[in-house]
């Protein structure tokens, strides 16, 4: 029964693992642009969903529908007006640009919201579920099937939408879109957009979980790396393959070598990856 | 007849090299024009400068009277210029049809997908590729991805499309069959501007020829005065020989 117990809690955390990757990889597979700023734009979704439940009461799972657009404007603007400007120089230079915006962005939140750690507790908690001897706070569940929505919406999407196909035709061949009457700049913009809004997104269903600070943005960043790496760069479902596969032995791995050594197990597993698999699980070269 | 495009003094210089010197040049409406010139004249960097790919280093290029020297590749696609490339480039992992469909999709604004994949087809069909519309383009032969190059850019509905050399490294047969689709295409009434330097096809399919040389104009004129040109035969084939041809007579 502890193996089902943990595996649900696995499915749980790795559906929330697929959401916080898929955004990276997007920008990462069409841009090319290692977004270091991934991880903080998580935390600052999480303050968005914090505050706005402090101060209003906005359940966040509401407050998704302002995180979403908000965070897409915001992703939006900086690729348009910063990283579009060197968006053809080789990748160190882009990564050297989020890595200094991410500097600038994380200690604007230490400013603001201090490093303490900070708590959205929902307040009459949705309590837990149980089957049996397996039981699951509902507040998870709220936010498993959130991440795996929000997930599915990006699929659809970059499959089936006008804008989406663009993503795809630039990834494949930038010089031949742009002359099918695609305007790059601001497809690049609109999948940073996206990519950011998926994070942000993903930052308020993480606020239900897991405690708020901004000094965890380097973990979230840290999983959405190896998520990409295991699943396959530049696709929604390497990503929550990956997703899922990190959580379960995540899981079960701190089950038989403890707690402590679950983050050395996920970055060895990087590690295996790069070396034997660098293609990823699904190891896909366009973007589907 | 009415003028599509018009190119005043045009120019472009790379570094040292003055790819365009000058270049003024106009095409009429339903016009197939032959564009021809040695190696290096610079003949796809015309084309590059009016499709806004390049941008001119003087001159103005004007579409249907309007001004678009300074527009982008992806703004001169959306008013009805297309082109094909000398070397193919069809996206890879996309299917055939997608291919032709993104063309479709991306040139005119609020198509729809279904709607694109539709009219992608009938293109396909249009130049013999219906039967390979579900296989990957990666998988097609040159002159099957010489024919997608031709169904992506009519795909795109163009007023203006340039042809660079789509009939390089086809065999007879199949320059025939390309010849064919050029005369059907000029018949729905789109202007051609022909990049070739096979002179049977430009002989038979244009009405007008104009010749580049180490980036200007040096002719303009029917079929017949252009192989009847000293300047031109010259160019191809060197003084010594325009010479000898002229005292033959």
């Amino acid at each position: 029964m502890l193996i089902l117990q943990i595996l649900l809690n696995a499915i749980v955390l790795g559906s929330l693992y697929a959401c916080i990757a898929a955004g990276f990889s997007l920008v990462w597979g069409v841009l090319n642009v290692i977004n270091l700023m991934h991880g903080s734009f998580i935390v600052l979704g999480s303050y968005l969903a914090w505050g706005a439940y402090k101060a209003l009461g906005v359940a966040p799972w509401t407050s998704l529908l302002i995180a979403a657009p908000v965070f897409f404007i915001l992703g939006y603007g900086i690729q348009r007006g910063v990283l579009n400007r060197v968006i053809a120089a080789p990748v160190l230079v882009t990564l050297t640009l989020t890595f200094g915006l991410d500097l600038i962005l994380n200690n604007a939140m230490l400013v603001a919201f201090k490093a303490d750690y900070r708590q959205l507790v929902l307040d009459p908690s949705l309590g837990s579920l149980s089957v049996g001897s397996l039981v699951v706070p509902v507040d998870r569940i709220v936010a498993m099937i959130f991440s795996l929505l929000l997930t599915l919406a990006l699929f659809f999407v970059l499959r089936r939408s006008r804008v989406g196909r663009a993503i795809v035709a630039v990834r494949m061949d930038r010089d031949a879109a742009r002359l099918m009457g695609v305007d790059v700049p601001s497809i690049y913009a609109t999948a940073f957009g996206l990519g950011t809004a998926m994070a942000g997104c993903a930052g308020v269903l993480l606020a239900m979980i897991f405690p708020i600070s901004p000094i965890a943005s380097g973990s979230y960043l840290g999983k959405a790396f190896v998520v990409c790496v295991l699943g396959g760069l530049g696709s929604v479902p390497g990503a929550v393959v990956g997703g899922l596969f990190l959580a379960i032995v995540e899981s079960f791995g701190s089950l038989v070598l403890g707690p402590e050594n679950a983050v050395t197990l996920s970055f060895g597993l990087l590690i295996v990856f790069l070396i034997v698999r660098p293609q990823g699980l699904l190891g896909k070269r366009g973007f589907e | 007849m009415a003028e599509v495009l018009v190119l005043e003094k045009v120019s472009r210089r790379f570094g040292g090299v003055q790819a365009l010197q000058g270049v003024s040049l106009s095409v009429g409406s339903g016009e197939v024009l032959g564009l021809i010139g040695p190696n290096g004249a610079g003949k796809t960097t015309l084309v590059n400068v009016v499709t806004g790919v390049r941008s001119a280093s003087a001159g103005r290029v004007l579409f249907e009277g309007r001004n678009i020297t300074r527009l982008q590749p992806f703004q001169t696609a959306r008013i009805g210029l297309a082109r094909t490339f000398q070397i193919v480039q069809p996206f890879p992992d996309l299917t055939v049809l997608d291919n032709v469909a993104a063309a479709a999709l991306f040139s005119q604004r609020g198509t729809r997908l279904s709607e694109a994949r539709e009219f992608a087809a009938e293109q396909l069909e249009f130049v013999g590729l219906g039967q390979f519309a579900a296989k990957s383009a990666h998988t097609l032969t040159l002159a099957m991805r010489k024919r997608l190059e031709l169904a992506k850019a009519v795909a795109m509905k163009p007023k203006l499309l340039f042809l660079d050399e789509v009939n390089a490294g086809l065999n007879a047969s199949e320059v025939d069959h390309a010849m064919v689709l050029i005369r059907q295409i000029a018949k729905r009434g789109i202007t051609i501007v022909l990049i070739e330097h096979l002179m049977k096809v430009v002989l038979t399919v244009c009405s007008r020829i104009v010749v580049l040389q180490n980036g200007a104009l040096i002719a303009d004129g029917t079929p017949q005065d252009i192989v009847n040109d000293r300047r031109v035969v010259e160019a191809y084939l060197g003084k010594k020989y325009a010479q000898l041809s002229a005292a033959r007579g």
